[in-house]
């Protein structure tokens, strides 16, 4: 401030610090991770059916029910294998876009704008980018939980061939919710009541997973509406699970894989962005 | 952080020159100056909307500043906010608990935020329980907590990393009168042990009651600074005779008012004279012929400071 000739220097040295300020710390999220573990374990009860059991049922529901009515075609559409083994993959990236979507956005609202404890965190040493990171570090993981459930089951079930397989297909989900909680987090930290959800989920994420080569092939669609999907991460994510699980090889896998990062890393830095706005007017 | 500091010793904890906040075309903060030194309980006194909490949030390192100086600890909360922070607890005017957790998974899950290890957390955290009469709902869920106890908890919780300053956003705001009481003897102990403590309030009792200096704020500027008593002194008289006027006080003549004390501020139903002596002014205004409902003196209040400095009174 005083020494004229020390100007520059001490400017650039303060826009650094300016910039650490804002930016993630490397390690500060993990406290919003064993934040939401600690709430996870009191209402873990809670959450078991939609992550854990609901993916079952309509696996069972639809690769058997759907499965007889599909009967000899089945080899047509899919290539050779059952119709459950078919959409098992396929459900298992759904059900991770399902829960991720879910987690993104009533838990994320609630602690801005309900609760209102991400006001007390951003006053503690963590900051706002620390919050985000951990909040969808956490929905990441939790999906994670629940991934290795499923794919379990597929593997003893004899539906996934391979072990390897099974954990390229945690691998997807785990890209998946990564790819729709980001997203769904920037979202939700916007937003001032739930209202804004209902939009999210009767308009992107229900149909997503009908159109997203889940039920029956991507190919099946009009040329348009495969655009649209492929702009989608879960269109992405379904094909790499489905290659995992049968073992068929991947054409474009740099492809899927790129799109479901930049999914997940686009939403991050939307979510810091849109979060630092709101709280720190 | 390995950085030579300058070589003088900060005199304050908090220091601000010119703190200036603007929201849109809006100033909530117009250039304020002050200083809260260490050990000291300091307050913000004004109406809602005098741009208390706004300086507040920046001094959080919650809310950039537009223009000015802020120093915490001798530093800038722009480029060292984090590490600012880690000193300083915030109470803010609404509850911000967690509903899911329990009492104590509070405080637990807040010490991590801080970077405490797991053993001393637990330790505070007894400590505090047992400090704000909480330990016996440990391990209730918040929820039902009563409002005086939701506050006790998030004080606690404020104070989980023992910070250096402890700052409260309206802190008994919709509190009964006991539960304000348990909350004042509580926050005078922190005192006593050390604790710098800034607190922001529109409550003239609580300001008096416990703060050694304040700054009183009205439309986004400090129009007087000084401890309770001084402001008193310096801005309003010994003691105030109150005189109540049921059917309105327009119709009573300048000249009788001037005649009374030394000052005189006219509401719609009360006239309020400064004067040393109240027992003296009631017979003087008796002989003037006013005739009031009824009537009653008492020493003069910071209440009376800011109706003399901004003509109004903190609930207009």
């Amino acid at each position: 401030m005083s020494a004229a000739q020390s100007a520059t220097p001490l400017r650039s040295r303060s826009r650094l610090a300016a910039i650490r300020e804002a930016a993630p710390h490397p390690t500060r999220w993990r406290h919003i991770v064993s934040y939401m573990l600690a709430v996870y374990r009191r209402e873990w009860h809670g959450s078991v059916f939609s992550a854990f059991i609901e993916p079952l049922v309509v696996l069972a529901g639809l690769g058997i029910g759907l499965g007889v009515l599909v009967g000899d075609k089945a080899a047509a559409i899919t290539g050779g294998v059952s119709y459950v083994a078919y959409i098992a993959p396929a459900l298992m990236a759904s059900s991770a876009m399902n829960l991720g979507a879910g987690e993104a956005a009533w838990p994320i609202l609630a602690r801005v704008a309900w609760v209102r404890i991400y006001h007390a965190i951003i006053a503690t040493p963590l900051n706002a980018a620390d919050v985000m990171v951990g909040a969808i570090a956490f929905i990441v993981g939790k999906v994670a939980f629940a991934a290795t459930f499923f794919a379990a089951v597929l593997l003893i079930t004899g539906i996934a061939t391979s072990p390897t397989g099974a954990l390229g297909m945690i691998g997807v989900s785990i890209l998946t919710a990564f790819a729709f909680a980001a997203p769904i987090v920037a979202f939700s930290v916007t937003q001032k009541s739930d209202q804004g959800f209902a939009f999210i989920f009767r308009l992107i994420i229900t149909p997503l997973a009908f159109f997203s080569g889940t039920y029956f092939p991507i190919e099946n669609l009009p040329f348009a509406a495969q655009l649209i999907s492929w702009c989608t991460p879960l269109a992405h994510a379904v094909t790499l699970s489905r290659s995992f699980a049968l073992g068929t090889p991947l054409t474009y896998a740099w492809f899927h894989l790129g799109a479901l990062l930049l999914w997940g890393v686009g939403g991050t830095i939307a979510a810091i962005y849109l979060f630092r706005k709101r709280m720190l007017k | 952080m390995g950085m030579t500091n300058s070589a003088a010793e900060p005199t304050a904890l908090i220091r601000a020159r010119g703190l200036t906040k603007v929201f849109g075309a809006r100033s909530a903060v117009a250039g304020i100056d002050f200083d809260v030194r260490d050990g000291e309980f300091f307050g913000f006194l004004g109406p809602n909307g005098a741009g208390k909490t706004t300086t507040m949030r920046m001094i959080a390192g919650v809310s950039p500043r537009t223009s000015g100086t802020l120093e915490i600890f001798g530093k800038d909360p722009d480029l060292h906010g984090s590490e600012i922070r880690g000193q300083i607890g915030v109470v803010h005017q609404q509850e911000t608990l967690d509903m899911e957790l329990s009492v104590r998974e509070n405080l637990l899950v807040f010490g991590r935020f801080f970077g405490m290890d797991r053993a001393s957390i637990a330790t505070r955290a007894d400590e505090l329980l047992e400090l704000f009469q909480l330990s016996d709902r440990a391990k209730d869920q918040v929820e039902p907590l009563s409002g005086g106890m939701k506050r006790r908890l998030s004080i606690a919780r404020s104070l989980i990393a023992s910070p250096r300053i402890l700052m409260l956003d309206e802190p008994t705001t919709g509190l009964d009168p006991q539960a304000r009481h348990l909350l004042w003897d509580a926050l005078q102990r922190l005192k006593r042990g050390g604790t710098t403590i800034v607190l922001t309030t529109h409550y003239m009792d609580e300001a008096e009651q416990l703060c050694d200096r304040l700054v009183v704020m009205d439309q986004a500027k400090i129009v007087a600074e000084g401890s309770p008593r001084q402001l008193i002194v310096e801005h309003a008289s010994r003691e105030v005779l109150e005189l109540r006027f049921p059917n309105g006080t327009e119709s009573i003549d300048v000249k009788v008012l001037e005649g009374i004390g030394d000052r005189y501020e006219r509401l719609a139903e009360r006239v309020i004279v400064g004067c040393e002596n109240g027992e003296a002014a009631h017979a003087r205004a008796l002989e003037h012929g006013l005739d009031p409902e009824s009537w009653l003196v008492r020493r003069s209040s910071l209440e009376d400071v800011f109706l003399r400095l901004t003509g109004r009174t903190l609930d207009e």
